[in-house]
Order: structure tokens, then sequence, then C-alpha cells
């Protein structure tokens, strides 16, 4: 078991808390050349994804990476969320997951 | 690897067989009778959680979570470096909070097709029971299935949340009259674990009381009159309603009620006893 290396529910605003470390966030596609994504955060902020999705535009896909600063991350892992997604239930649990029961994740 | 899968038979036995688990949940049952249902519950857990309490507990066998003794957990999470062999498969779930080693023996044809289908990187909801074994604590597998429904994801952790807000302040707050109640009865109720939650504290007194009693309070006060504890045939509804001064429609609704918690019982027509009568 191993908890030294956590990756923290983070949306385009709780990002600049995490710069240098791994975060996971979930972001639907709008655009994306040259390896830089340009996507649609959970509380609908514009964030840069390094790495190319695997994925459809306008899909919901989950990124693990590294936060790189404010508005962008390299991203290392990518899951194909589908094109439905609940951004709203998700915001929240980031809320709650760097608010009262920080304990619980990080 | 023939001495290697016989090394985790062990594992599985000493640790997750009912010997050391059923011991430690008996004594633990007789001591708090209120948390029998608790005991055997289905924890919503992150990996987090279970390193903290692993970590901070001297006991290393038996892990407690917000007070609730853990057996069977409910993690959702990545598969890392799956590997399966004949007599079961051994992965790595990353829950984003943290990695637990877990195992899944495979007995039938069934569960190698299951495991089949799962890959590195994918998101599955697993069942398990936690068991420690020479200072390691992994995960003994029951299922697990892919997440095709990415909301379960977000719904997981809200469910570790709520569960860990139910057990850390609203269980323990009730948790308390609760207790006291159990020995206050003890002597009388034979069945008291089931009880716990159905009864109300000191049903014999006449105390007065900070809160207004229930119907239901009130109609088993009345059931636990010395002169009516008596009666054979039980207490008719009528004269309930009488004592009571309540119409009858609302008063049936109370005996319904504790008929339906196992409080009272009809014993002829329209005639009602306590259980706790004798």
């Amino acid at each position: 078991m191993d908890t030294s290396n956590p990756a923290a529910f983070v949306n385009a605003q709780l990002l600049s808390n995490f710069i240098g470390k791994k975060v996971r966030t979930v972001v639907q596609v709008n655009q994306s050349h040259g390896g830089v994504t340009t996507a649609k955060s959970t509380d609908n902020q514009q964030l840069t994804v390094t790495g190319l999705p695997p994925v459809p535009l306008m899909n919901f896909v989950e990124v693990i990476g590294i936060a790189e600063n404010n508005n962008s991350i390299n991203a290392e892992i990518w899951t194909d969320f589908g094109n439905t997604f609940d951004t709203n239930s998700y915001n929240q649990l980031c809320l709650l997951a760097n608010g009262e029961f920080k304990g619980l994740f990080l | 690897m023939y001495s290697t899968s016989q090394f985790d038979g062990n594992a599985a036995f000493s640790g997750g067989g009912f010997m050391p688990s059923q011991a430690t949940q008996s004594t633990d049952s007789s001591s708090f009778p209120s948390r029998n249902r608790d005991a055997q519950s289905l924890l919503p857990l992150t990996v987090k959680q279970i390193n903290d309490a692993f970590l901070s507990s001297d006991d290393k066998t038996n892990l407690i979570i917000d007070g609730v003794d853990v057996n069977n957990v409910t993690l959702v999470g990545r598969v890392c470096n799956k590997a399966g062999r004949i007599t079961d498969v051994t992965f790595v779930l990353d829950d984003g909070t943290g990695r637990i080693e877990c195992n899944k023996w495979l007995q039938e044809a069934v569960d190698s097709n299951e495991v089949d289908g799962i890959l590195d990187g994918m998101y599955v909801r697993l069942h398990g029971h936690l068991k420690g074994f020479q200072g390691k604590r992994s995960l003994n597998v029951f299922s697990f299935r892919p997440v095709t429904d990415f909301n379960e994801i977000a719904s997981h952790f809200i469910d570790c949340v709520y569960v860990h807000l139910y057990n850390s302040k609203i269980r323990l707050q009730a948790g308390v009259p609760n207790q006291q109640h159990v020995t206050n009865s003890t002597p009388i109720t034979p069945t008291k674990g089931y009880q716990a939650y159905a009864v109300p504290p000191n049903p014999f007194s006449g105390q007065p009381k900070n809160a207004p009693k229930s119907v239901e309070d009130m109609v088993l006060d009345i059931l636990h009159l010395p002169t009516n504890r008596s009666r054979d045939e039980g207490v008719p509804r009528d004269l309930i309603a009488q004592h009571l001064g309540i119409p009858m429609d609302k008063l049936m609704l109370a005996i319904k009620n504790l008929i339906e918690e196992g409080n009272i019982y009809e014993a002829i027509a329209d005639h009602y006893k306590s259980i706790i009568n004798g």
C-alpha cells in the first residue's frame, strides 16, 4: 500500500494549488493540434493540456498528469469518459476533496 | 511458481479465514451489541483512509475506521500491474488517493472470464475483504467489474465522504444513548442486539423527558403498565385509545409501525401485547 503519490481531484480554480504536483481532472475536449489540447474544465474555464487525447472532440476525458501552471496540465494518462458526463457532481467532488474532507483524499 | 501460490493460499486462510476475524468480531459485538450490523457492513473507502487507519492502529489484525470495524470494502480505481496466473490474479488498484495490492482467487471458469476482460488502465469497481498478513495489508477481491458509467467514480468518492461523515458524526451521536439503553434492558430482553434501535430508552420509566413522546412511545408505556402486562389476551385497542385520548386512525398508525418494528404483536383480534411482556 502506498499513498505517497496521490493525484488530487481538481477543477481549473483549484489547479493553482498543485503546481508541480500530480492532479486528476475531467475536461471536455474543444480542440487539439500539435500535441496541445484546449478543453473546458468542470467549472467552465479553459484549460490547456499537453498531449494528444485519444478521444473525439467534445468528448469528456479524464486527465491525470502534472499541473504546470494555473491553466495547464502535462498529461500522463487519458481516459475517455464518453460524451455524457455529470460535470456538476464532479466539480462538487473537487471542492469537497480539497475542503472539509481533504483528509480522505490527500 | 507453485510454491508462490501455495504461500498465498496460507495467507488467505490465516488472514481472511474465519478463525481470527470471527474471534475478534464476536468479542467486539458482545461489548457493543448495537454495532452488530455495522460490523458486517460494506464500507466505501479510499486507499488513503485504509492506509491512515493502518498506520495509526497498533492492532494489525483488526482495522477500525471512524469507529467501525472494517471487513468488507468497496473501492473504485484504475487497475495497474495486473498479473494473471492459473489459480489467481494479482493487481494494484490506484484510486488516485493511493495504491493497494489486490488479489483474486479464480475458482471457476466464470471468474477467469471476468478477469480476462479487465486490462491495465481500466477503471473498476471492486468488492473485497481487507486482510493483513505479515505487516502488509492487501485486498482479497470477491468481484471486480469494469466501470461503464464514469459518473460512478465521482459517485463512489461522494459515497466515501457521506459514510465517513455518517460514521464519525451522526452514528456517534445516536450511539451514546443506545449503548446506555442496552445496558439498562439487558436483564429483560434476550435479543438486545436487534432491539437496540427499535425500543425507546427506559421503556418502564414514567420519568418526564425533555422531548415530547411519540404516539408509539405512549402506546408502549400503556402496554407496559403492570395491570396490562398481566393480560394474556393483550390490551384492547379501544382501551389504549381511551387512555391516550387520541383518534383511532392515529393510534392504528402507531400500532402498525410498532408491529412492523417488531415491538408489539396482535394477541387476539384488536388486542395488542408488547414483546417484552415476557
